[in-house]
């Protein structure tokens, strides 16, 4: 490998080389095409800056890295799993639309009318949250309009690091007001046992079927934990596997990409809540273990609200932030008619973010 | 019993030798200056103001220079230098050694000769950069607030490193004239890492001028590329504060495939990435030795609220330069926050 690489290497550093210098030379090209240059550059090479001020060497992480490692984990933990339960087709096909229609649509053009001089890496990943957080046959008009709405959204809150909420799930949002029927249904059933020529393609995809919990809210019924574990229970096409989500979100935390205070106050809240709810009432509530395995809860836990934008940058604050979530989470399950409140806690602690972490400031610096 | 405490009190810091390997040959080139040398010359404050002595043989930057070249095998040697500094010039002085963790040789040595001397106490602690900094040895050994910038000796603490005991036992205790130091020379621009043993007064142009690759653009850096400062002006004359010259390539052209090619980038003063807006991902505060939460005064600097940045404890940085070392969007926090003050 490494040395397949090296033979390319001269030539193609000098040819990029020249395109980098033709770009920068001829104004309109570069209007048009800088900021897609610079994103396939950005892949291939390294940075030429230097630092000029103290400190002067870094350390080799980057936001590349960071996304980078965010991508592996989300692969591993739905991407993977799910090609297994939906079948190849289901998965490659939704995957394909929400890069295309996000990264490599909306974005570039975004950064061709708002002359933005990079494409931001951000894209990539919340691309790939989009299809996980839809049902697995919700057709691939949605998935592509999610996508487009969740860098659309993003972008216009001011690119990364100054988007408010998480897109993916503002884009849920939006998709569940305006097509409400779409995300209703189109839970397929996941696929079990050896897989042959048909199921290995489709999955099984003429059965659906309700995701748990609103199983649970219309008959009372309790999906068992083991299947809910193994992703043998049907829900949203990235939700189902929780077991490869959590020992995914583990390696994250351990690489340091997400903050373990954010999933361990959330899985915490969640349980005593649920279980303080489920006391006071038994028969309408669920038990806590059933809200903990069942939903998004575990994809939101480990990938959406360790997401560091959205979430306060003080560290004690993120106490807080979390076990709102759990709060919410379980009022919106409990007491509404919703069947998925984890999604909407999320945002709604999103938004909450910002007055908490100026008030924890406020308590810490005495200001 | 001594590691728990040690933990408890310091916070954040990086282990810089895990990442920045630095391997020395051992010869000991010895390099005289042009002009007559001068000589080691330490103002020492007087008898009564010395409450405690701090001695640090706990280097924590790979490239600073390493305790054996002035201690060897003899650590009882150079304790009874202690001895006698603090008997004939400091009599009421209690003394701290601090000797990094894994010179397991040293602390036990140490650990015996402080039994049979009560005014001395060891401490075997991590070498993370920055803990060897005055501000966080203070309040970690002796539980005393410094202030940044503050000259420790106004609380009575005097903090002395391995080689200035040498030089202060050599003029002071034995009268003799110390005109030379060692001084250890590293980095990606050198043909070689080792250690010189340079008379005070020798630019720093001789020092260098035969140990740069020719092929290569050099900065150069006394005292390390993470607190020191970048010299452009090569007739500067080395005098005792210096201790190490660091000198690094200058890669400043895009490297084809960073992530297989790291050699090529590692150690060098490449950025390593593109500066992007913060996102938030606490690596500043995390790392941050004394507490702080940098991404605040980024952002206060960045509303060009600067006087605001002042209420978050911005006084109490140490600028020690990690959170611009480990910040993953590049983000030179450390101008801002020296901008800001
Ligand atoms: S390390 Fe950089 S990107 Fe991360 S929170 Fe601090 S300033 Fe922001
Ligand atoms: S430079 Fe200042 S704010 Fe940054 S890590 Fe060091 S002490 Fe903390």
């Amino acid at each position: 490998m490494k040395k397949i690489l090296s033979k390319i290497e001269t030539p193609l550093n000098k040819n990029l080389d020249r395109i980098e210098s033709f770009i920068h030379s001829h104004g309109k090209v570069n209007f048009l095409f800088g900021a897609i240059f610079e994103a396939f550059d950005g892949l291939l090479r390294s940075s030429k800056h230097t630092a000029q001020t103290q400190p002067f060497i870094r350390n080799n992480i980057d936001t590349k890295k960071f996304m980078g490692a965010v991508l592996i984990a989300l692969v591993i933990g739905w991407v993977l799993p799910a090609m297994y339960f939906f079948g190849l087709q289901c998965v490659i096909s939704r995957l394909i639309v929400s890069f295309g229609v996000g990264v490599f649509v909306v974005d570039v053009i975004w950064a061709i009318i708002a002359r933005e001089d990079h494409i931001s890496e951000g894209g990539f990943v919340s691309c790939l949250l989009v299809p996980a957080i839809l049902p697995p046959q919700s057709p691939l008009w949605l998935v592509g309009l999610g996508a487009a709405m969740a860098i659309i959204f993003r972008n216009i809150m001011g690119g990364v690091g100054h988007n408010l909420v998480n897109p993916a799930l503002f884009s849920r949002l939006f998709l569940t007001i305006c097509f409400p029927s779409f995300l209703a249904t189109g839970y397929q059933v996941p696929f079990v046992g050896i897989p042959d020529l048909h199921t290995l393609r489709y999955g099984l995809d003429t059965i659906t079927h309700a995701t748990p919990f609103s199983e649970f809210k219309a008959e009372g019924t309790i999906t068992s934990y083991i299947s809910l574990l193994l992703g043998t229970a049907n829900g949203s096409l990235g939700e189902t596997c929780r077991l490869a989500l959590i020992l995914t979100g583990i390696w994250l935390i351990k690489m340091k990409v997400a903050n373990w205070r954010l999933p361990v106050s959330y899985f915490g809240s969640v349980f005593v809540f649920s279980g303080m709810f489920s006391l006071l009432s038994k028969s309408t509530t669920a038990p806590p273990m059933f809200h903990l395995l069942s939903g998004g809860l575990v994809l939101g836990a480990f990938f959406m609200i360790t997401d560091p934008i959205t979430t306060t940058y003080n560290q004690k604050a993120k106490w807080i932030y979390g076990i709102g979530c759990g709060f919410i989470t379980v009022l919106l399950r409990n007491y509404t008619t919703l069947a998925e409140g984890a999604m909407y806690a999320i945002l709604l602690m999103n938004l909450l973010a910002v007055p908490i972490q100026s008030f924890m400031i406020k308590i810490k610096y005495r200001t | 019993m001594i590691k728990k405490k040690q933990n408890r009190v310091f916070k954040g810091g990086v282990n810089l030798f895990d990442t920045y390997s630095i391997p020395f040959c051992n010869i000991f080139e010895e390099i005289s200056s042009d002009l007559p040398p001068e000589l080691f010359n330490l103002a020492l404050p007087d008898k009564q103001s010395v409450k405690h002595i701090i001695a640090t043989l706990c280097p924590t930057e790979p490239w600073a220079l390493p305790n054996w070249v002035i201690l060897g095998h003899k650590t009882t040697v150079f304790l009874d230098k202690i001895k006698e500094i603090k008997t004939s010039l400091f009599p009421e002085a209690k003394c701290s050694v601090v000797i990094s963790n894994n010179e397991t040789e040293h602390i036990s040595a140490a650990k015996e000769y402080a039994v049979a001397n009560e005014w001395m106490e060891v401490f075997a602690i991590e070498a993370k950069y920055p803990h060897d900094d005055p501000v966080v040895l203070s309040k970690a050994i002796l539980n005393r607030e410094v202030n940044f910038g503050q000259d420790t000796l106004s609380q009575g603490i005097l903090i002395l490193d391995a080689q200035t005991i040498s030089a202060i036992h050599k003029s002071r205790v034995l009268n003799d004239n110390v005109d030379s130091r060692f001084i250890a020379l590293s980095g990606t621009g050198l043909k070689e890492n080792e250690f010189i043993n340079v008379q005070l007064g020798t630019s720093v142009e001789k020092i260098i001028k035969n140990r740069m690759k020719e092929s290569a653009r050099c900065r150069v850096f006394v005292n390390g590329p993470l607190r020191g400062k970048e010299i452009n002006d090569f007739t500067q004359r080395i005098d005792w504060t210096v201790n190490n010259i660091v000198v690094l390539e200058v890669q400043d052209t895009k490297v084809m495939f960073p992530m297989i090619n790291t050699d090529r980038l590692h150690f060098t003063t490449n950025l390593l990435g593109d500066v992007r807006a913060c996102v938030y991902c606490n690596f500043c505060d995390d790392i941050c030795p004394v507490n702080l939460e940098p991404a605040l005064y980024y952002h206060c600097y960045k509303r060009g609220e600067k006087q605001r940045a002042r209420l978050y404890n911005l006084e109490k940085c140490i600028e020690c330069g990690l959170c611009s070392f480990v910040c993953p969007s590049k983000i030179e926090l450390l101008r801002i926050i020296k901008e800001c003050k």
